[in-house]
């Protein structure tokens, strides 16, 4: 899991162009969106959504699991560990 | 003032409805000459976009005092004219439409492939959704969540004889899961790119002598599978005929995504300033578009 949390800080620094940021300044249990967080919103959420699906093969069916997922980076490792298919 | 606009047209439901009565049994211009005699005055004396429009000609423009003045009145006397047009059309009544750059839209239209179509508040947008249309593929519009009922309604009764939904933006990110469900289809997604609506993230753009923020979203989704993206401006020419332009716009897609979305950005951009200098009373973003912190 340590692994694959490491490998989604390094994408998403990457696919929201967070150059800033390492991997390390990212808590994983820290909230992605609005403030106390990584502060990212809608766009991102459909950068997140898309790199869900060309990465891992991983398909989200609507707003409301997206939300769900998206809280930390901690909850969409353990989201992409049970359902990838890449 | 906030970069942003409130989202909807002016005037209640019942307004609408007695509009929409009038203009099925009175010309158009009749009541282009009401407004144009009656409201457009007291809309310049009462309402501070006289001063944001005045200052749009003074420094885009660089037009002198009283050209600008000229072109102020002109500007909301054209304002006025297109939204009488948008309720003419909701009363049955047809508008001439001229198309330069069609065979893009039709090319895009026979392909498999999904493609995004960038607009912004410039001429009367809407308006082309009655006309550019596709039997193969259905047109999604991105269109603000807080737009009266009304006139959503009237909307949705002329976009369905044209293979064309809405989807209203929403604060729980709805929208971009049903924006990418059609690029996903193959199905054509049409945006404003010319204000910040859901997300706050911009990028800043060389326009018309100045920097202007420009909102990052649009160019983000058009890149996001490196998509083709077409700009389409629909312009007034006079009462009763309007021109859409249909224009190609090229984006490098080996390039990094950032450096995508600043070139796909850049060239809608130059596009638009295109439009804004052939038709310059046409530009109706009546915020302070140029004046930003960042900029």
């Amino acid at each position: 899991m340590e692994e694959l949390i490491l490998e989604l800080k390094e994408q998403i620094i990457e696919v929201l162009n967070l150059e800033e940021l390492t991997p390390e300044d990212i808590d994983p249990k820290a909230p992605l969106f609005g403030a106390g967080g990584l502060g990212l919103d809608s766009i991102d959420a459909l950068e997140l959504i898309v790199l869900l699906e060309k990465r891992y093969g991983i398909r989200l069916a609507s707003a409301a699991e997206g939300k769900s997922i998206f809280t930390s980076v901690e909850n969409i490792a353990q989201y992409v560990s049970q359902n990838r298919k890449k | 003032m906030e970069k942003e606009w409130a989202g909807t047209t002016y005037g209640n439901a019942w307004m609408h409805r007695w509009l929409i009565r009038m203009l099925r049994y009175i010309d158009v211009r009749v009541l282009y000459a009401f407004t144009a005699i009656f409201v457009i005055p007291v809309c310049l004396l009462v309402n501070p976009a006289g001063g944001i429009i005045y200052r749009y000609f003074r420094k885009q423009h660089g037009y002198g005092p009283l050209k600008s003045a000229i072109k102020t009145y002109q500007n909301h006397y054209q304002f006025s004219q297109v939204v009488i047009d948008k309720f003419a059309t909701y009363a049955g009544k047809t508008f001439r439409m001229e198309i330069e750059g069609a065979e893009h839209f039709q090319q895009l239209a026979r392909g498999v492939e999904s493609f995004v179509m960038l607009s912004s508040h410039i001429g009367n947008y809407e308006i082309a959704g009655y006309t550019l249309s596709s039997d193969q593929k259905p047109i999604n519009a991105l269109v603000f969540f807080g737009e009266k009922a009304f006139v959503m309604n009237n909307r949705s009764k002329l976009f369905a004889d044209t293979n064309t939904r809405m989807i209203p933006i929403r604060p729980d990110m709805g929208h971009l899961f049903e924006i990418d469900q059609a690029l996903q289809n193959g199905e054509i997604v049409s945006m404003p790119a010319d204000r910040l609506l859901g997300s706050q993230k911009k990028l800043l753009i060389p326009f018309l002598n100045d920097t202007a923020a420009f909102p990052y979203g649009p160019f983000s989704i058009a890149t996001i599978r490196g998509l083709n993206v077409l700009a389409v401006h629909v312009m007034k020419q006079s009462t009763r005929t309007y021109k859409i332009y249909v224009t190609p716009l090229s984006y490098n897609r080996e390039a990094p995504r950032q450096q995508q979305i600043q070139e796909l950005a850049q060239q809608y951009v130059a596009e638009v300033e295109r439009m804004v200098k052939l038709y310059p009373t046409q530009w109706y973003n009546y915020f302070e578009f140029w004046k930003d912190d960042e900029c």
